[in-house]
């Protein structure tokens, strides 16, 4: 008799994504994963916030317009209660959302929610952080906790960000680079965790 | 009591000169004590704040072969760029427009946060009707809007025709929709009348402007103006001075210029002024004399019938640039109404350099999008780095209970910490560690570093490490996933463990009791922090590769140079419980 594997915490997809069981991903064919990316419990991205399709002659041409509400990077990590939710404005009249791009190596921490109009790579975003609508936020940026990016926003690389409204409040030393990559934390989390590396 | 995670600071060897010519001996737990007040870093001295840093921010000169901190190195800027619209502003601009962004980002002067265009829609003139909603109205105003606390410029009354170059629309209005006319548009006025009517017709014309409330910008042109034309003429009846009546030698313009050309262009030399003749001052508000308006009845009677929160707070008054659209002395903004959009500062890509041998540290590429580096030479790249992590032993009594990172430490009880030595670069390094027996300060605590003179492997490929010696990797990993850590035995000159380019050590502490005695002052802010100086001395061998000009057909193997690096850090391992 075979006996079924244990149901795991997490699903792990082919191309290394884990994602759990129990987040809740609306609207997944609009939601790109790079690959490697961690999506812990209780995490929400919403995908059917899509771009409302405008009437043009674009849409007859391809057969299902590409509707992107999420595109993640590698080697990201969603931490738990987090949402990504695409930002959404009035564009020519019309109430219409616009997708959300997270580039590599993305920490999230828990419970934030994240409404940005694009984030670079290498960004370590705090918990219980809202980052308002259509901001965006470079490369190698650290978010500190509880903070509160107002709509709008730019920041640039190589920034340490903190208050509510946010403000750059340092810059990140030419030695901490390094810490803003996310292999060795992918590797602790999963069906098989790995011992953190100490 | 905030909890506490270990941390490691390290000392550059900047902070004080004498480590420069100090003898660098080892210095074993039982000499390095008290006694030598100058050889053992004090972390709590007040001076020491300013020399300690974590290892990402300290970078290391290949050249010198010594670290660098953010203190001593030497910055130089590569890029000014506004830090909203990231875009690249050249140096050159920096001279004439100031740091500022002259685009069209700017800060809520209430909040900081980032205001945005909007257009403002204006509302139909026939209300019966309805209007399409995309036609655009024919000239439709933007206004400027914060999304954070939805603050808009029409509450100072300011609104835009077009949606671009704000900063030079701003420029031309003032608090409450009036216009002024900046310093361009003034000097164009000018010369239009000096071509018109000449010199008189402009005295006239400045003169009459003056009668309106004079800002920073006027005040300063008419100055300049009326300055120029008294040493250029000054009044020939003022001039009872000068005995030197011949002109073409003597007349005050040409006496002045020869002056300048030996004094190197100084405008007010004393010697020439003399001989210019007796000058005045502004008499009229034309020549730009502000007479001071020291009646401030109408502010204060303003300010009892306004709120608290209508009135500017320090920080919002400190943020706003300097306005040249208003008054001078009194122009300091007391209510909110007269606070103005904050352009963004510039911000800036630098390049770092060693000081003493000038050569490049850090160097960004010039580009404000790409964020590579072109040369970064970081000490994380030199030196070992090492982590901290609370140890737990089975006591006499059984399994001893995990303890929790930053948990307090209880005075007077051992305590074991595990320090793990990471080794970064590609050869082998030798690390000798000394610490004091007693940590400085009122309440020294006890350390003994178990192991202080160890080697680690060097940090060669995670490959070819596999590939080399399958067996020995095997029965390592074996050994340690096996074993829980009853199994091994804290002994005094022995490793913890070893890995592929690491070693671990532990080190015993015995925590200080913080019972204050009588006569004694209270506990200071972070007194019960358990900060432990350590001395750190690495030595490796390295390539002396490419220096050597004299390399000849004979030699086969590369001239090997001993090298080695000592700093002070200081470890911080946790706060002890008090009382």
């Amino acid at each position: 008799m075979s006996r079924r594997p244990p149901r795991g915490e997490y699903i792990e997809t082919d191309t290394g994504n884990k994602v759990a069981r129990k987040a809740t991903l609306v609207g997944t064919q609009n939601i790109m994963l790079g690959g490697k990316t961690v999506i812990q419990p209780e995490v929400m991205i919403r995908g059917d916030l899509i771009r409302s399709i405008q009437s043009s002659s674009s849409s007859s041409s391809s057969g299902t317009p590409n509707n992107t509400a999420v595109a993640i990077g590698r080697y990201c990590f969603l931490s738990r209660a987090s949402c990504l939710r695409p930002p959404g404005r009035l564009y020519k009249g019309a109430f219409t959302y616009m997708p959300l791009r997270m580039g590599d190596h993305v920490f999230v921490g828990p419970s934030s929610v994240i409404q940005a109009a694009s984030i670079g790579n290498h960004v370590h975003i705090g918990a219980r952080v809202v980052v308002g609508e259509f901001a965006i936020i470079k490369d190698y940026v650290r978010v500190l906790d509880e903070t509160v990016i107002p709509p709008n926003m730019v920041i640039s690389s190589f920034s340490i960000v903190a208050g509510q409204p946010a403000r750059v409040i340092g810059e990140v030393p030419e030695g901490g680079h390094e810490a803003f990559e996310l292999r060795d934390l992918y590797k602790t989390v999963g069906n098989n965790p790995q011992p953190a590396a100490s | 009591m905030a909890p506490l995670n270990p941390y490691t600071y390290i000392q550059c060897p900047c902070s004080d000169s004498a480590s420069l010519g100090r003898p660098s001996d080892a210095t074993s737990p039982t000499s390095a004590d008290g006694d030598d007040e100058d050889n053992t870093f004090d972390p709590r001295a007040p001076r020491a704040n300013f020399s300690l840093y974590p290892l990402e921010y300290l970078l290391y000169c290949e050249d010198c072969h010594q670290i660098r901190c953010p203190r001593c190195i030497t910055e130089e800027i590569a890029t000014y760029f506004c830090p909203s619209c990231l875009f690249e502003v050249p140096s050159s601009n920096l001279k004439s427009e100031g740091n500022r962004c002259t685009r069209s980002c700017f800060q809520c002067p209430i909040c900081i946060g980032p205001l945005s265009v909007t257009s403002i829609e204006t509302p139909p003139s026939d209300p019966t009707l309805l209007a399409p909603d995309h036609a655009a109205t024919p000239h439709s105003t933007y206004s400027l809007i914060c999304s954070y606390c939805n603050w808009s410029s029409t509450e100072i009354g300011i609104q835009f025709d077009k949606p671009n170059s704000i900063h030079a629309q701003l420029a031309k209005i003032r608090n409450g929709g009036a216009s002024r006319l900046t310093a361009k548009e003034r000097k164009e006025r000018r010369k239009e009348l000096s071509h018109r009517g000449g010199e008189a017709a402009v005295v006239a014309a400045s003169e009459a402007s003056g009668g309106q409330d004079m800002d920073l910008e006027t005040q300063f042109a008419n100055l300049k103006l009326f300055y120029n034309s008294q040493l250029a003429d000054p009044n020939a009846e003022d001039n009872g001075l000068s005995s030197l009546g011949d002109l073409g030698f003597s007349s005050p313009s040409s006496l002045s210029r020869i002056m300048n050309l030996y004094t190197g262009g100084k405008l007010h030399d004393p010697r020439a002024k003399s001989k210019l003749g007796a000058m005045r001052e502004a008499i009229t508000a034309g020549e730009g004399l502000l007479e001071p308006n020291l009646d401030e009845s109408s502010l204060i009677s303003q300010l009892h019938q306004s709120d608290f929160l209508d009135t500017a707070s320090s920080t919002q008054i400190c943020s706003q640039p300097p306005n040249l659209g208003e008054l001078h002395l009194h122009g300091a903004a007391r209510f909110n109404s007269s606070l103005r959009p904050v352009p963004y500062l510039l911000r800036t890509k630098r390049s770092k350099r060693c000081p003493v041998c000038r050569h490049i540290i850090s160097k960004p590429e010039a580009k404000v999008q790409t964020t590579r580096f072109r040369i970064r030479l970081v000490a994380g790249s030199y030196i070992p780095s090492i982590s901290i992590r609370r140890l737990n032993l089975p006591g006499p009594n059984g399994p001893a209970a995990p303890a929790i990172l930053g948990d307090l430490l209880e005075p007077l009880k051992p305590v074991h910490f595990l320090l793990t030595f990471k080794n970064p670069i590609f050869e082998s390094l030798k690390v000798t560690l000394g610490a004091p027996a007693k940590t400085p300060g009122r309440f020294p605590s006890k350390v003994t570093v178990l192991c202080p003179q160890f080697d680690i492997d060097a940090n060669t490929d995670v490959w070819d490490e596999a590939l080399k010696d399958n067996d020995r990797e095997s029965s390592n990993r074996s050994r340690r996933r096996a074993g829980t850590e009853s199994q091994f035995q804290v002994e005094v000159g022995k490793i913890w463990e070893r890995g592929r380019n690491w070693v671990s050590i532990v080190v015993e502490v015995v925590p200080a009791s913080l019972k204050l005695e009588a006569g004694q002052d209270v506990l200071k802010e972070d007194e019960d922090v358990l900060e432990i100086p350590m001395f750190v001395r690495i030595e490796w061998e390295a390539e002396n590769g490419g220096e050597d000009a004299a390399s000849g057909p004979g030699r086969d193997k590369e001239q090997k140079e001993k090298r080695e690096l000592a700093y002070w850090c200081v470890l911080g391992l946790g706060r002890i419980r008090q009382g």
